[in-house]
């Protein structure tokens, strides 16, 4: 579906892009993420054909994005980090606007206008002026101009920013109603929101990928799950107790407070060993308070990367 | 070419949704009718020759008014990068851009029909003098426009833009006191360049190709350097 090779991007002497490769198959959703700078929203504008790549080819859809730009703009539903919206229009009357320059045919323009009206929750402020809406509005009547074509990719810079956690949901919701159907590329500060919507991460770091796996790869490649166990009794014996447990490796001992220690520990999620251990901490008569798992979280991950 | 169609409705619209477009209106109307009825009366011949003087050099200060939005507005907006990403082509943009103005401006010139029917009512005016001079100043108008809308595709800046075209159209306007202070080849160009030498023609009812040529390739070539501008977004964090 979406295929870019060895694109670079050069402003002056800064090079935005390095040599960046990467293929999206149909239907899925993938996370842009880098620090500001990294070239994510160049990267998008360069999918979209808003910008030409100094070197190297990106194809949509099997369309070169910049043989074919109108080709490949057709085929593409763009919402960029600022919704270009005109203040002065009404919902109603940009939407119109936005599938009257996006190839929608006359005799299907109202229906379209009133199906995304419909999806993105905007039949209640369909006749007001843009500028009057909220920042939550504003983000889902540009979410709904990316849309209105039905287009087979849709690319979103950074669809949340700046909203409330309720408007945040709305916008989520939306989004995920998007995907079943279509490829979507979302770029987020927001790392929780990427780990709920998004199948696979493509990590930039000054130009260049650092990490382009799934989700699940990166956490726990990045981190194995550890086990924190809070136990009650003294040093030694719990060092005994642990040591005699074979099957997990311990990390940390942590002193709580007094007789309160707090183990960690490699986890396995193999429940036999969890087993083994609980009764290696009774044979020592030693109470356990508390035992639960840690996982690796995306923005650590993020975090060591970016270091 | 719907699509030009389609954002020049657009930014037809934008016009009447915005307080500055009832202000040029009303003011230009206001000051046309002024000197209309004071050029009249002063003169006490029916012809529209000194009214159309008159409205050219408001058009030099209305103009720029007019179009210093068109892309600079869009760019501040961000509304640019949405009319770039549609499969729309750049001289589309343009060009609904710029009809869309002329559009406009054709709508003031209408209002200013009622002289014609004035003059027609108390005497025997000459109709192709008329005729022509509406042609010519249209045409000059029309010029203007494509003047302004180019430079607003430089900047970002509404006042920049403005600033810029004042000195275009001013330059046009004015280049004919240049003559003393120039010689050779650079007189001829200027004077070539001053859009007075060529309205006056239209204004006492002569029609020439090579005053229609002036004008047509002036907004030809405007037009080409906004495609070029657009295209290439050098001026783009100007």
């Amino acid at each position: 579906m979406i295929s870019v090779k060895n694109i670079s991007k050069q402003f002056g002497s800064c090079e935005a892009l390095k040599n960046i490769s990467f293929e999206i198959p149909s239907g899925e959703i993938v996370g842009f993420l880098g620090q500001n700078g990294a070239g994510k929203t160049t990267l998008m504008r360069i999918l979209t054909a808003y910008l030409p790549a100094s070197s190297g080819q990106a194809f949509i859809c099997g369309e070169d994005v910049s043989l074919n730009p109108l080709v490949v703009r057709r085929k593409i539903g763009y919402l960029p980090e600022n919704p270009p919206l005109y203040p002065t229009m009404t919902v109603k009357s940009y939407l119109r606007f936005a599938a009257q320059l996006k190839d929608v045919g006359i005799k299907y323009q109202k229906a379209q206008v009133e199906h995304v009206l419909e999806e993105c929750n905007l039949l209640d402020v369909k006749d007001q002026v843009i500028g009057t809406l909220s920042k939550g509005y504003k983000q889902r009547v540009g979410i709904a101009q990316a849309i209105i074509h039905e287009p087979e990719v849709i690319i979103l810079d950074e669809p949340t920013n700046g909203l409330d956690p309720v408007q945040i949901l709305h916008v989520r919701k939306l989004i995920s109603r998007l995907e079943s159907k279509r490829t979507v590329i979302i770029s987020t500060h927001i790392l929780s929101e990427i780990e709920q919507m998004a199948q696979r991460v493509l990590i930039l770091k000054k130009g260049e990928i650092a990490a382009d796996s799934e989700i699940k790869k990166i956490i726990i490649g990045d981190e194995r799950k550890q086990l924190f166990v809070q136990v009650r009794g003294e040093e030694s014996a719990i060092e005994k107790a642990v040591k005699e447990t074979n099957s997990l490796k311990q990390i940390n001992i942590e002193c709580l407070g007094e007789d309160v220690f707090e183990v960690h520990l490699e986890n396995t999620n193999n429940a036999s060993h969890y087993n083994e251990l609980v009764q290696n901490f009774f044979k020592y008569q030693i109470k356990v308070v508390e035992m639960k798992e840690k996982k690796g979280s995306l923005e650590e991950a993020f975090l060591k990367i970016n270091k | 070419m719907k699509k030009v169609l389609f954002i020049a409705q657009k930014e037809l619209c934008s016009y009447f949704r915005s307080p500055i477009a009832y202000v040029v209106l009303i003011a230009t109307i206001t000051i046309f009718n002024i000197f209309f009825f004071t050029i009249i009366d002063y003169n006490q011949e029916s012809t529209l020759r000194d009214v159309f003087k008159v409205m050219e050099f408001l058009f030099v200060f209305m103009v720029p008014i007019l179009t210093m939005k068109v892309f600079s507005e869009e760019k501040q907006m961000g509304t640019m990068e949405f009319l770039m990403t549609t499969p729309t082509k750049n001289i589309e943009i343009v060009l609904g851009k710029y009809f869309g103005a002329v559009v406009f401006f054709s709508f003031i010139m209408l209002l200013t029909l009622p002289y014609y029917f004035i003059i027609e009512f108390f005497s025997r005016p000459d109709r192709m003098a008329i005729l022509t001079g509406y042609i010519g100043i249209w045409l000059e108008g029309a010029f203007f426009i494509s003047i302004g809308i180019m430079v607003s595709s430089w900047t970002k800046s509404q006042i920049v833009a403005a600033i810029l075209s004042y000195l275009f159209l001013f330059f046009l306007y004015f280049s004919s006191l240049l003559d003393k202070y120039t010689s050779g080849l650079v007189q001829v160009i200027v004077t070539y360049l001053n859009v007075m030498t060529h309205s006056e023609n239209f204004i006492v009812g002569i029609l020439s190709s090579s005053d229609m040529i002036y004008f047509f390739s002036g907004i030809l070539f405007c037009l080409m350097i906004t495609r070029i501008s657009i295209d290439t977004k050098i001026w783009d964090n100007v």
